[in-house]
């Protein structure tokens, strides 16, 4: 596996072979070979030819302006004609305050179990949108991880430099003031998260919230001490295995009744008296799975983004 | 008009007035040493006098405590990131900024 090296012997397909492997950077093909020869030729072609790039560039430029003018006056004209038609604010025959808004005011303690109202709409009568929001967050950061997943067996030399590097600014004890200072904290912002998380259906908060503060601790923690003092809690495996399970929790919890049809009020779990932290049904349950999956969610992009790892 | 809701309301603006003097500071001054100087008026003396004068008028014991809780937090947090900060403008003042492995 060595790069930059390009032996003269080698044919044009060979050279090919290798580079779609993965083995020849692209960019040492070009800085080296293709380069001199495309830009020599064209320096032939035309002796002026950052004056012909300009002479473009200008005329691209006026196009680009009067474009984006039209485009965004067009635009703000149709904004301002909407919003003069909307219903004037507090009217209380505006079609917001319809039947719909009005049943979840009067029936959702008793239809749920939920204190909260908010929880009771989105984890309740609105489960299915819920669901859709948390898979749209897994699809997120599936789509990161293909993007910036390293390959630790597999690096170019100057991010195995910056990788050895990195080990050693974390390994060095030049941060203690960091170290102790999140030693106090992060008992403390986990402790908060599963507090909002577990009292989502009785007070404002819920799994998004909760999750978010379980993540920023986790990335606090990873910022304090190296992600391998966490590995043995979060890694990979952990990481894929509850993400994946609480999502198939959720979608057999509730995915069903999208078959067998209903409004899915009725929960397996009974409602309990509501303002008990065990009440509202499958609320609760619920809100641990969209908790653990926003965590690992931002925990995710922390790590892919400075490490390119878990 | 209750005379604690005179005192809260000095205390409120008297926090306003730092908070403002500290984003001033933040957007005039040039380097970073004397923008985290300015940083730290909003986060020490700033937030301390908004949150008294909240728990000035808040209605019960518990409310003030957990306002109380909100200054020790950011008293024990603020600090760490701005000595972060500083440690890192020391560590790499005067140095090619664009290349971060100059940092040793």
């Amino acid at each position: 596996m060595t790069y930059n090296s390009s032996d003269n012997h080698e044919s044009k397909w060979e050279k090919f072979f290798k580079w779609v492997n993965g083995e020849q950077a692209l960019d040492s093909v070009w800085e080296k070979e293709l380069k001199s020869k495309i830009l020599g030729k064209r320096q032939k072609r035309h002796k002026s030819i950052e004056d012909v790039i300009d002479k473009i560039n200008a005329q691209s430029k006026k196009i680009y302006i009067f474009f984006s003018i039209i485009i965004t006056v067009t635009y703000i004209g149709i904004l301002l004609y909407t919003a003069v038609l909307l219903p004037e604010h507090g009217n209380e025959l505006n079609p917001t305050n319809n039947e719909v808004s009005q049943r979840y005011v009067e029936n959702g303690v008793n239809d749920t179990g939920a204190v909260n109202a908010v929880s009771a709409m989105i984890l309740e009568y609105r489960a299915f949108d819920t669901f859709g929001e948390t898979v749209a967050l897994f699809a997120s950061i599936i789509c990161v991880a293909i993007l910036l997943k390293k390959d630790r067996s597999n690096l170019c030399p100057q991010e195995e430099r910056e990788y050895i590097e990195d080990e050693k600014i974390l390994n060095a004890d030049g941060n203690g003031i960091l170290k102790f200072t999140s030693r106090l904290i992060f008992p403390i912002v986990i402790l908060y998260g599963v507090y909002v998380i577990l009292n989502g259906h009785i007070s404002p908060g819920g799994g998004f919230s909760g999750g978010a503060i379980i993540g920023a601790g986790l990335i606090l923690y990873s910022a304090a001490y190296g992600d391998k003092n966490l590995k043995h809690i979060v890694n990979y495996n952990s990481f894929s295995k509850v993400v994946c399970g609480c999502l198939l929790v959720y979608f057999f919890s509730k995915g069903y009744s999208f078959f067998t049809g209903g409004n899915h009020i009725k929960s397996i779990i009974p409602k309990g008296t509501p303002g008990n932290i065990l009440s509202g049904g499958l609320i609760l349950p619920l809100n641990i799975c969209v908790g653990a999956v926003v965590a690992c969610t931002i925990y995710g992009f922390y790590s892919y983004f400075t490490k390119g790892d878990i | 008009m209750t005379l604690r809701t005179v005192i809260s309301a000095i205390l409120l603006l008297m926090g306003m007035f730092i908070f403002l003097t500290s984003v001033i500071g933040l957007l005039r001054f040039k380097n970073v040493l004397d923008r985290i100087h300015a940083a730290a008026l909003g986060d020490t003396m700033g937030i301390f006098l908004t949150v008294l004068g909240l728990i000035v008028i808040s209605n019960s014991f518990y409310q003030a405590v957990k306002l109380a809780l909100v200054v020790v937090f950011i008293w024990l947090t603020s600090p760490v990131t701005t000595h972060l900060i500083g440690k890192i403008e020391l560590l790499t003042a005067g140095k090619n900024y664009t290349n971060r492995r100059n940092i040793k």
